[in-house]
């Protein structure tokens, strides 16, 4: 009974380790499943999220708004998936995008830039100097998305509760040392942690419910009471108030809903 | 049988970690408790041979040949004492320089952040903010030294096999881990990587007694055949050729040695000027 998300570069063997933990253990594993369903949900289509999600920030390193929207329909899917537990994720970001949900076990599995190029010359029938730019290439647009939206770097080890080398441990030792890492006492979803995972929950739903609209707003939700942080004059945080009211009618769960006007949002909301 | 290597972001909880790793292996801990031993084989003192494993600003009355000598006495004393197996070694930078050994398991502890931080703010006694900054600060020194000295960056996790943070895991839980995946077989001694570390500790025996005059050299040993590599004038090299054979030769182990010149361009540069 555990939440694994599993980051990985491209070809770091990341995708094989994440589908055998999960037959291992008897849990979902999903991809690109979220992709799909924040496609369908929101009605983007699947290309327009891919880019959004995957492409790095414009040369001034921010995000357009409509790339946050993106990234707030993204969450909120994958958010809906980990609420039934059981689930091994893998792939964009998890780690920082389910970071309001405790005890979820944060694994990256890293490979040898050599193994790598090998796996995609191989793969894509390319040249090795060709391999490797690409890979390169990919590795910034990854640490320049995670920067942008998150202050951090993906090849930071403390991110993570376990790296996993896959290069002298072998795929079948990385998936036996995450498999017994998930059983450990911290990883246990309990009743609390439940709970929390539903706030959050809440919160990613309303929140991606406001980011066409909006940006500059927070959300938290706390027992399903929730609040929403917004930053503007009296007139924005009126419109935001009257969206969020027409948001939270279409949610269950929800049991009393606060608008505030803050000039700086809080750390620890959505 | 194998060969643990714990290196930590904070001192006292990686010598915990190695401690009960020790523990529940059976194995050797092998920890800065040899550096007065170190010292007194090299004859540096022994706040000397500690501080060549810190990062330090200050150069002041501590030159790089010292350093490079006191580290190379370090990884002597190293070498030599792993060469018994069933050891875990912990604080004295190995993870740096025992490459290319596959009996070696190498793990990064890593403290929880937070934890850090007030442990900090106690000892120096500063604010959580002020510590924080120091923090950072001091991560990054260790990052430069290890490049400085090793080339290698040791907060990398491609250097080890496998990273574990105590955030969330207990360290109990992290020590299990450590040993169950140490019983792998990849990590197991054969006969091919006990030469490898063999090879290895003979070279920097040499390169220690070649230290005595010479602090340029690069030795690379296989079997009894030692490889060093080193720079000179044109009008120095036979000399410095024969003496780096007789050096070398007089090495318990040493059957051969082979003696590569370059020429030191840059000196040569400075005496036409």
């Amino acid at each position: 009974m555990a939440i694994i998300t599993i980051s990985r570069g491209s070809y770091s063997k990341g995708k094989e380790v994440a589908e055998k933990v999960a037959s291992r253990l008897g849990y979902q594993c999903i991809s690109r499943e979220v992709l799909l369903d924040a496609s369908e949900h929101f009605h983007i289509p699947e290309m327009k999220l891919v880019r959004a999600i995957h492409d790095a920030p414009s040369i001034l390193g921010r995000f357009s708004h409509g790339q946050q929207a993106f990234v707030a329909y993204f969450r909120c899917a994958l958010v809906q998936y980990v609420k039934e537990d059981n689930v091994v994720y893998h792939g964009l970001a998890g780690h920082l995008l389910l970071k309001g949900i405790p005890n979820v076990l944060k694994v990256r599995v890293i490979a040898d830039m050599d193994d790598r190029v090998r796996a995609e010359m191989k793969r894509e029938k390319i040249s090795e100097e060709a391999a490797r730019s690409l890979l390169l290439k990919d590795d910034e647009e990854r640490r320049k998305w995670t920067h942008a939206l998150y202050g951090a770097d993906p090849r930071d080890s403390s991110l993570y509760d376990l790296v996993v080398h896959v290069h002298r441990l072998t795929v079948d030792n990385a998936v036996e040392i995450i498999s017994h890492a998930a059983q450990m006492a911290p990883f246990k979803t309990g009743k609390q942690v439940q709970k929390k995972m539903e706030d959050y929950g809440l919160a990613c739903q309303l929140k991606a419910g406001l980011a066409d609209s909006f940006d500059n707003v927070g959300v938290k939700s706390e027992y399903g009471n929730i609040l929403v942080y917004a930053r503007g004059n009296e007139h924005h945080v009126q419109r935001v108030r009257k969206k969020a009211r027409e948001v939270a009618r279409e949610m269950s769960g929800v049991n009393d809903l606060e608008v505030h006007a803050v000039q700086k949002l809080p750390l620890d909301v959505v | 049988m194998s060969i643990i290597l714990i290196s930590s972001d904070h001192y006292e909880t990686g010598r915990v970690v190695a401690q009960q790793v020790a523990a529940a292996t059976g194995y050797a801990l092998l920890d800065r408790g040899i550096l007065g031993e170190v010292a007194s084989a090299s004859r540096i003192p022994e706040p000397k041979i500690l501080k060549s494993l810190e990062p330090t600003s200050s150069k002041v009355g501590f030159p790089a040949k010292v350093r490079d000598r006191a580290l190379a006495s370090i990884q002597g004393a190293v070498m030599a004492r792993l060469l018994d197996d069933k050891m875990v070694c912990y604080g004295l930078a190995a993870h740096l320089y025992v490459l290319g050994v596959s009996h070696v398991l190498k793990i990064r502890i890593l403290c929880n952040e937070e934890e850090r931080v007030s442990l900090m703010a106690t000892e120096r006694k500063v604010g959580i903010e002020k510590a924080r900054k120091l923090l950072k600060k001091q991560d990054a020194a260790e990052k430069r030294w290890s490049l400085d000295v090793f080339g290698r960056d040791e907060t990398n996790p491609s250097q080890y096999d496998m990273v574990i943070s105590l955030s969330q895991i207990e360290p109990d839980e992290a020590v299990n881990a450590i040993v169950e995946t140490v019983s792998y077989r990849k990590f197991q001694s054969m006969t091919y990587s006990i030469k490898c570390l063999r090879d290895k500790e003979l070279s920097i025996r040499v390169k220690l007694a070649l230290m005595e005059k010479y602090n340029d050299v690069d030795v690379t040993a296989d079997g009894a055949t030692v490889v060093v590599r080193t720079k000179a004038l044109k009008r120095e090299k036979r000399k410095k050729t024969e003496n780096i054979r007789a050096l070398a030769g007089q090495i318990q182990g040493v059957s051969y040695v082979e003696v590569h010149v370059v020429r030191d361009i840059f000196r040569q540069a400075a005496e036409k000027a």
